[in-house]
């Protein structure tokens, strides 16, 4: 193994790092709204919404994430021009959705565990349901919320890697151009499994640092 | 004078169940009425109706002239709006059997949020006001706490002075001691006792006799969702007409061991055991002479009732 050829071709690969961090942060804030919607979907009064959300789980954890993205890029812009997205935009497309299932698991098991009693007590007070989520829910259920979230999270950045089928240059595109010019996979592989052990491990950082902002004063 | 509450033929089924079977009861202003019934007679049911936590299935219900849900022409039920449901249970308090604090607000913020967030109240008048309730429930040294931190019979003082901060014209207890230490349950109904005696119009749903004897103007016994038996305390607990409400005291007698005549009814009296806090301690030397008053006064109601009811048993 050659050092000096990782540290070569690091700063090259590097290159397509602020591409897969723009892959990983439109991701996430689509998928949050997303899976904010669909876990609050998921407990409405309307059964078709209810509906809806557990057919829309099912179906995209039950496929491939390849599949989805080759999808979005391929078949969705047969039925119509306006989902011919560049593929940056494909990528993150299929990155939210897929991320918005997972995510309204973890942001629906944060909800659960307030219980149905607190519930009550603010209907009593005579809270509107707004108030209730932001002031009662929301801060109670972000601690839950949190470990899942930030695992989901984790999974996505490492997903995005897969945007190379569909050509976004991001790292790991760039790295299997360096593999085929430089005839050679040892060095280009580890050194691009490094920045993504680098990058998972902020993010691991990053969820015991909430987790410790939103422990509970007692 | 108008009663605040005036419900009738109140119905509610969940499924196939009919829980309510056309409950009617009026209630004056400032008058406490309690509500006892064996185990899933419907009278926690009938407290949720009574500020839509349940949507009932038939009847009116009449809060301070306001109408909660009528039976149209057709016969079927029709609701206050939204916006009016939200007015009236502003005007009426509830307290739960399991408290239903905001774990992660302190006592003070517990207080404070429905007023600030319902009333349009400002944070420094709703703070005031929030001090004066929890030192009213004997828990001003506690407003900083948390839930987690308090009792059960602390927690459920704050549950009390949280609803009174909406400044209720009504309220509602649902068995509010029965998920507390038997031996904490007194500074509660000591609490509810006040609130009494100050003039709170109040619908009690107990299993405490004593204290529905004391304090309540009207007991009504409720059975598979009918009024049984209704009258002044003393007539339903200490001489009911009907054979179900002898049976259903005969019951709860048996089951609470009461003081009979030549126990020494100080035996009723010993300390509570307080948390061994220094706070929780100085907060026991105030309330256990109020404490070992209503003590007293509940022993004695319960001798009465326990002579009436072996008369009765054997008449
Ligand atoms: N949401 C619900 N869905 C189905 N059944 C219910 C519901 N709420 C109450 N019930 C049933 O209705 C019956 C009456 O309940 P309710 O809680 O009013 O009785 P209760 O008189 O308060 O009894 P307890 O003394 O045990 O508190 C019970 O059989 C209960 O199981
Ligand atoms: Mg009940």
């Amino acid at each position: 193994m050659d050092l000096g050829f990782i540290a070569d071709i690091v700063p090259e690969i590097l290159e397509g790092l602020p591409t897969t961090i723009g892959l990983f942060l439109w991701s996430m804030l689509l998928s949050t709204v997303g899976g904010l919607l669909l876990a609050l979907a998921r407990m409405s009064a309307v059964g078709a919404l209810r509906w809806f959300a557990v057919a829309y789980g099912w179906l995209i954890r039950g496929i491939p994430l390849l599949l989805i993205m080759f999808y979005v890029f391929f078949a969705l812009p047969e039925f119509s021009r306006t989902f011919l997205l560049s593929p940056f935009w494909t990528a993150v497309a299929a990155l939210s959705l897929w991320t918005a299932a997972y995510q309204a698991e973890a942001i629906r098991s944060g909800i659960l565990a307030v219980d149905n009693g607190q519930y009550e007590a603010a209907e009593a007070l005579g809270m509107t349901r707004a108030h209730y989520m932001r002031r009662i829910v929301l801060p109670q259920s972000v601690r839950i919320i949190v470990p899942p979230f930030m695992g989901n999270a984790i999974n996505t950045l490492k997903q995005t890697s897969l945007a190379t089928v569909i050509t976004v240059p991001e790292m790991a595109l760039i790295t299997t151009r360096i593999i085929s010019r430089e005839f050679n996979a040892l060095e280009p592989l580890l050194a691009l499994a490094i920045i993504y052990l680098a990058l998972t491990t902020l993010l691991v950082f990053g969820q015991a640092g909430l987790e410790r902002a939103f422990r509970l004063k007692v | 004078m108008a009663p605040l509450v005036r419900v009738q033929g109140l119905k509610k089924s969940f499924g196939d169940l009919q829980i309510l079977n056309g409950i009617d009861l009026d209630v004056e202003p400032s008058e406490v009425v309690s509500i006892i019934g064996p185990s899933g007679s419907g009278k926690t049911t009938i407290l949720r109706c009574i500020n839509l936590l349940e949507r009932a299935d038939g009847g009116r219900i009449e809060v301070d002239g306001q109408v909660l849900c009528d039976e149209g022409p057709d016969g079927g039920i029709r609701f206050a709006s939204k916006r009016d449901i939200r007015k009236i249970r502003e005007e009426v308090g509830m307290v739960f059997q399991r408290f239903n604090l905001f774990p992660h607000m302190t006592a003070l913020e517990n207080v404070i949020e429905g007023p600030i967030a319902v009333k349009g109240m400002d944070k420094g008048a709703a703070t005031e006001r929030a001090h004066e309730l929890l030192a009213s429930v004997g828990l001003s040294h506690r407003a900083d706490h948390y839930p987690l931190q308090m009792s059960g019979g602390q927690q459920q003082r704050v549950a009390i002075a949280r609803a009174l901060a909406m400044e209720p014209r009504l309220m509602l207890f649902d068995e509010v001691t029965s998920a507390v230490d038997p031996e904490l349950a007194g500074e509660i109904l000591l609490v509810m006792k006040h609130l009494a005696e100050q003039g709170m119009t109040m619908i009690v749903v107990t299993h405490e006799m004593g204290f529905a004897a004391d304090v309540s103007d009207r007991v009504l016994f409720i059975d598979h969702g009918l009024v049984v038996e209704e009258g002044r305390a003393s007539q339903v607990l200490g001489a009911p007409a009907e054979e179900r409400t002898k049976a259903f005291l005969r019951a709860v007698l048996e089951r609470a061991p009461m003081a009979e005549e030549g126990d020494d009814p100080d035996q009723l009296n010993e300390e509570p055991t307080w948390s061994s806090d220094p706070l929780a301690a100085e907060e026991a030397a105030r309330d256990s002479a109020e404490l070992a008053r209503l003590r007293n006064e509940v022993a004695e109601l319960r001798q009465q009732l326990f002579r009436s009811g072996t008369t009765r048993s054997e008449g």
